[in-house]
């Protein structure tokens, strides 16, 4: 029975998991979708500035911004709560992915088509919005999919920021009651479920998509 | 920031290269011995490998490396943390690499072993000539990407205390407190290394492709 009291125990450290994951992940898609329509614009230097972006971010760890936002912000006087810190840091490098797999997709999108729908009068912004983001989406889901399962791994990095969620909830009990395995197999038992969470997440919107 | 504190920097991002070169060959020859396993004629090591594969799409290489580092403390196994990192490392992104090769050798046809056989070549020869050149010019560009991720999981090695170049640049920062000058060096450094990778990887793309070998991207 202690060890039901163990499992519960982890619901906290848990729901701050989910929360933290899922704000990730919405934002890095918008983040990522945001930096995608910058290289649609005409000029040149808008893509090159997004392409540097991307290909910083792809080549250093996240640990690197997770430091530099929760140790640097408090020193140009932001003063943000660790966790909000830790899901800033997630999303400028998550949005760098999104875009990148979002611009992969756009390439088996015919130009001709962005032709099509100037010429019978749409506006750049209903090109993107109406034309090409369905399409997009449907390239994308599934690799979209599977950098949202890296981003929730990757949430156990908050842990070396002080933020309570699953993988520091282990260390702690690890450390305060010495039993080792009990409290890792909790925690990844708790990580599979929210993979597996995310699998059908985008398998159902997967098959919405697909559709249109 | 002093020009100590750059040395230190420097000396760190060797040791995260030293993490990276021992890791890299340890899981690819780990990966080896998995993919024996997803192509195994027996049904249970197939499945084996399937949920190896489903455990490691799940679980954050930080809670495997916590995972190893109290277990080995636990048993009164005394390693240094270095053996500690490459050995969770290893274990970690040897399954990666495993479904690099996996996904190669799927790309190649059945015909080609086929052919090579009925044409009289011996087995091993078939092997070395026929089989792994296709595998290179298929899993190259994947194999990169996954060296590169093993260059940046070393990163996470710093919260079980492994002195790396994350590791170093918080130390400098919890003692002198210049969080941007410190980490944009780190960045610099990281990038530098990881990029370099990527780059010694297209490199080897463009001379395998001289040779015939066209990588398909």
């Amino acid at each position: 029975m202690a060890d039901f009291a163990l499992v519960l125990s982890f619901a906290d450290a848990f729901r701050t998991t989910v929360i933290i994951g899922a704000c990730a992940a919405i934002f890095s898609m918008l983040w990522g979708t945001t930096l995608f329509a910058i290289t649609l614009a005409p000029q040149r230097i808008f893509s090159l500035v997004v392409g540097a972006y991307v290909q910083v971010f792809r080549n250093i760890p996240v640990l690197v911004p997770l430091y530099l936002v929760y140790f640097g912000f408090p020193m140009i006087g932001l003063v943000w709560p660790a966790a909000v810190c830790g899901i800033l840091a997630l999303v400028l490098q998550q949005g760098a992915y999104v875009s990148e797999i979002l611009r992969s997709a756009a390439k088996a999108i015919d130009r001709s088509q962005q032709d099509a729908a100037r010429s019978i009068g749409l506006s750049p912004w209903a090109v993107f919005r109406h034309v090409y983001l369905p399409q997009i989406a449907v390239y994308a889901l599934p690799a979209l999919g599977n950098q949202s399962v890296l981003l929730v791994k990757d949430t156990s990095l908050l842990s070396a920021i002080a933020v309570v969620e699953v993988m520091m909830k282990a260390r702690l009990v690890v450390e305060g009651s010495g039993t080792v395995y009990l409290p890792f197999v909790i925690a990844t038992a708790l990580y599979l479920v929210f993979v597996l969470a995310i699998d059908i997440v985008f398998a159902l919107l997967g098959r919405r998509v697909r559709w249109k | 920031m002093t020009q100590n504190d750059l040395i230190m920097l420097v000396r760190a991002t060797l040791s995260t290269l030293y993490l990276a070169a021992g890791t890299i060959p340890c899981a690819t020859a780990l990966a080896a011995l998995l993919v024996l396993l997803a192509i195994s004629r027996h049904r249970a090591l197939r499945w084996t490998y399937a949920g190896l594969r489903w455990l490691v799409r799940g679980t954050p290489l930080a809670l495997l490396a916590l995972l190893i580092y109290y277990a080995l403390a636990g048993n009164g196994i005394a390693v240094p943390p270095v053996v500690a990192g490459i050995l969770v490392l290893a274990i970690y992104f040897s399954i990666l690499f495993a479904e690099v090769i996996r996904g190669a050798l799927l790309a190649i046809p059945r015909t080609a072993t086929d052919s090579a056989l009925s044409l009289g070549l011996p087995r091993m020869a078939t092997l070395t000539r026929v089989i792994l050149p296709m595998l290179l010019r298929q899993g190259l560009p994947a194999y990169i990407n996954v060296c590169v991720m093993a260059i940046k999981g070393s990163s996470v090695l710093s919260i079980i205390g492994v002195w790396e170049l994350t590791y170093a640049s918080r130390e400098i920062i919890e003692r002198n407190l210049e969080v941007f000058q410190v980490l944009s060096v780190a960045a610099v450094l990281y990038f530098l290394i990881c990029f370099g990778a990527d780059r010694c990887g297209r490199w080897a793309e463009a001379r395998l492709a001289r040779r015939g070998y066209q990588t398909q991207r």
